[in-house]
């Protein structure tokens, strides 16, 4: 017999537990789903920022961006002269660089089916500019937008910016619904309006968000019903995950998510996947302290002692095994502004002389020791290992400290270090945004930049290569630049890294994107069910 | 009974005050901050220097600590650096998860713990019993990661029978995912959800199970051993009893107490091991919060759920003290004294 403690304690729990049963609500059924209308695409952890004025180029945020909204203008390939109209047909501009006349496509609609217009567009542009403190040095160059006709709109420059057209192609420039911007208010930044191929259906956090097609998308809609994006954190798991066929894509080296490196080998070899692989505009080199007052890297010789001491080829196609592009210089070969006579500049892998370039500077083998800083990860340190052992071949001894982001950024922007690794990933695809942030020396510690010291002559072409809207005048500019750079030898030019999608086999259509990378999938369809 | 309930919950409140301050202190002490991860590399100091002080992140640390505790006292947990959505929702949407899980793997250690403690006690020495003691073994010393891992390989890899990761199929698209969603999909009858969130549930809860099962099933053995040497056991065996009656009726009720006091203070390891588990497992519940909040130096975020789980921790263990008292009169008289 129960004493009457145990009565009420299991009273207690029966009380509980109809509590609990009583706050449910009813379960929703799912409707029966078409597998080959749903594609599932993997990412590392929530979204930061669903719209544009939210978004402070998170990469996840931002590929969810480009899915729900249009910018005026959108590249198609980096390599092109410039970008293709997406919500604007056409546009023009003016004689001093400072006038952009655009026009909007007759009967383009928001997701809640207001009109998007020129008056639309001005709304948009204005908020993100006075909200989004990232996209304040994008647009803080706009003197004023000029609404000219329902779908007419004129931006006015304060000065001439020949990559404008660049920063308005970056997913925070896409345009938001003014109607659901002032109905929804803060609300706006988790129920995102935009004109884009689809609307966000919902957000569950650290499960995923599924976006359902835009049925009357200017392009055509989708053949995808939905677009689940699933938050898997850990990378085997995701590997597991798409060889199941439970995601239909992941990605590497794409900020959104990055497998082991061993995982490519494997993918490479599964019929069932596919690798889709482009070169990009991610660099990555061993930086050097170029305002560093003492000190062995102080001394020409003995940067290009190491950029000599370096197997280019072994790092690409053996540690790295294929999985990026040897970098010539300051610019990536893709961007439109690559000297190819970089090529024959660039240091090639040569020992000998690297010996003999040490001991001009006066360090006998096994003298010279420097610390060689990096960020965390098994990429990174395989990197670094590679490096450490071709400098000890020359008689360098590096000692490799590996380090979390904020204690690295810290350490860099202070000048406490001789070299580091370390990268750039342009959000928008102009030279500009290598060159500017990286090598002007007003700049050089503000951010973890190259810490140029100061170059009149480096620092006059950079500015004026900012401004030149002559596209030819432009492009010989920065083939000066890149010139002097390489003459000073500011870092070792490592490489660049493949944006690579392994996707099912099932799934077509996918153009992948570099500049920034991130995908549209609008354009994908799956070929047929999985088994 | 209810005296002794009420003097152990406000002892909690001193040592969640001082989880509180400790936390604090490590989240400062750690090198960088939110403004600088939540920027990245190519962030200029102009820029994180603003978006600091838009978090308000550039005043006084003691400043920062009275405005927490001042939130807290009016039952404000604060707002996410990185989401800007309060903590407190944040929390709600994650909850049911973990609770779910957790719950699921208490059942399953349980189901496994206490058998297994009973059977290896039968024939102390046999060949059952040195069986499950290896196997209890396992489950005590091997990591959470490698045996997540294991399982992840054995079961969705190579057999094919269980998803890997996941509170349900990315493809069930329309389902509620949020929420005591598996709860609900039993309670309301929608077996076929139901079956994709148990075979989704069955892998994490098994390896947050593990060490939990082993443990109870090392400690039963070794009580219940005892007590089937007492004498009222011998006298039920001269009674002419069955072994089943005097194992399940006579034995287990006086065995089970202190391993209940045991579960209760071992829930705290299964707390933690949850941080790993819904890592691997993609499962959306507090501990992936967490670990993604250290990750983004989400400081309310980090305060906030180890706040939680510090309340669960001292919760289960008082609990498992409560129950171990109604089922134990001798403890609720030892209790009332003191």
């Amino acid at each position: 017999m129960l004493c009457a403690d145990r009565r009420d304690l299991l009273l207690a729990g029966l009380a509980g537990a109809g509590l609990a049963v009583g706050r449910l609500r009813p379960g929703r059924a799912a409707a029966p789903i078409d597998r080959e209308k749903v594609l599932v695409v993997a990412i590392g952890s929530d979204p930061v920022g669903l719209e544009p004025a939210a978004n402070r180029a998170e990469p996840i945020g931002s590929e969810i961006i480009v899915n729900i909204f249009d910018p005026l203008v959108s590249w198609a390939r980096d390599s092109d002269a410039e970008p293709q109209g997406r919500l604007a047909e056409s546009w023009r501009v003016g004689d001093d660089g400072r006038r952009y006349s655009f026009t909007l496509r007759e009967g383009l609609t928001f997701h809640d089916d207001t009109p998007c217009d020129a008056e639309a567009v001005r709304f948009s542009l204005e908020r993100t500019r006075r909200l989004n403190p990232y996209m304040r040095a994008s647009l803080d160059a706009v003197e004023r937008f000029e609404v000219t006709g329902r779908l007419t709109l004129d931006i006015v420059l304060l000065r001439p910016v020949p990559f404008f057209l660049s920063l308005l192609a970056q997913p925070q420039s896409g345009i938001v619904s003014p109607t659901a911007v002032r109905r929804l208010g803060p609300d706006f930044a988790s129920h995102p309006v935009g004109t884009g191929a689809f609307r966000l259906q919902s957000y569950t956090p650290d499960v995923g968000l599924t976006l359902v097609r835009n049925p009357s998308y200017f392009r055509g809609p989708s053949t995808l019903e939905f677009l689940v994006y699933r938050v898997i954190a850990d990378a085997s798991t995701r590997r597991l995950e798409l060889e199941r066929g439970e995601i239909d894509i992941c990605q590497q080296h794409a900020q959104l998510t990055s497998l082991p490196m061993a995982d490519i080998d494997s993918f490479r070899r599964n019929p069932e996947i596919q690798v889709i692989e482009i070169s990009s505009q991610i660099m990555r080199q061993l930086e050097f302290n170029n305002r560093a007052t003492g000190g062995p890297v102080t001394d020409l010789r003995v940067r290009k002692a190491i950029a000599h001491a370096v197997d280019y080829d072994g790092l690409v196609d053996g540690v790295l095994a294929g999985t990026v592009d040897r970098a010539y210089g300051p610019l990536p070969t893709t961007n439109w502004a690559f000297d190819p006579a970089m090529r024959s500049l660039a240091p090639h892998y040569d020992p000998q002389q690297s010996r003999a370039l040490l001991a001009a500077a006066g360090y006998a083998p096994g003298a010279l020791q420097i610390s060689l800083y990096t960020f965390e990860g098994t990429f990174w340190a395989a990197v670094a290992t590679f490096l450490q052992a071709s400098l000890a071949a020359v008689g360098i001894d590096a000692r490799i400290e590996q380090m979390e982001f904020p204690s690295l950024r810290a350490l860099h922007v202070a000048g406490r270090f001789e070299a580091a690794l370390d990268g750039r990933e342009p959000w928008y695809n102009d030279p500009d945004a290598h060159i500017t942030i990286g090598y002007l020396s007003g700049l050089a510690e503000t951010a973890m930049t190259f810490r140029m010291p100061p170059d009149t002559a480096l620092d006059g072409l950079i500015l004026q290569a900012q401004t030149e809207i002559d596209p030819t005048r432009r492009k010989t500019l920065y083939g000066q630049i890149q010139a002097r750079l390489m003459a000073r030898v500011p870092a070792v030019y490592l490489f660049t890294n493949k944006v690579i999608v392994f996707a099912r086999k099932e799934v077509q259509g996918l153009v992948v994107k570099s500049t920034p990378p991130l995908n549209e999938y609008w354009s994908v369809s799956k070929t047929r069910a999985y088994p | 009974m209810i005296a002794y309930a009420l003097r152990r919950l406000i002892a909690m409140l001193p040592v969640l005050a001082l989880v509180l301050v400790i936390v604090f202190g490590l989240t400062r002490m750690i090198p960088g901050d939110p403004a600088e991860t939540l920027l990245g590399p190519g962030a200029t100091t102009a820029q994180i220097d603003a978006l600091r002080h838009e978090l308000r992140l550039d005043r006084p640390a003691l400043q920062q600590f009275i405005d927490y505790v001042g939130g807290l006292a009016r039952g404000d947990l604060g707002a996410s650096i990185k989401t800007g959505r309060t903590v407190a929702s944040e929390l709600a949407a994650r909850l049911p998860a973990t609770i779910e899980l957790a719950f699921a793997a208490f059942a399953l250690a349980l189901l496994g713990g206490i058998p297994a403690g009973i059977l290896a006690a039968r024939r102390p020495g046999g060949p059952v019993d040195r069986t499950l003691q290896f196997l209890s073994l396992c489950g005590v010393s091997i990591p959470a990661f490698l045996l997540a891992f294991g399982l992840q390989y054995v079961f969705s890899a190579w057999l094919g029978v269980l998803p890997v990761a996941g509170r349900n199929s990315a493809f069930a698209v329309g389902e509620e995912q949020g929420g005591f969603a598996l709860t609900r999909s039993l309670l309301t009858f929608h077996l076929t959800t139901f079956g994709d969130l148990a075979a989704h549930i069955l892998l994490p809860a098994t390896v947050l199970a593990a060490f939990l099962a082993a443990t109870l099933g090392r400690f039963l053995r070794n009580t219940m051993i005892d007590t089937l040497s007492e004498d009222y056991v011998r006298t039920a065996r001269a009674k002419g009893l069955t072994e089943r009656a005097i194992l399940l009726k006579h034995a287990l009720p006086n065995a089970i107490g202190p391993s209940i006091m045991v579960l209760g203070v071992q829930f705290g390891d299964m707390l933690g091991g949850a941080i790993l588990t819904e890592t691997v497992f993609s499962w959306p519940g507090v501990g992936r919060y967490m670990f993604e909040a250290i990750r983004a130096r989400d400081y309310p975020v980090i305060q906030s759920t180890t706040l939680v789980f510090a309340l669960m921790f001292m919760l289960m263990s008082l609990a498992a003290d409560l129950l171990s008292v109604a089922l134990d009169p001798r403890l609720r008289q030892d209790r009332g004294r003191g």
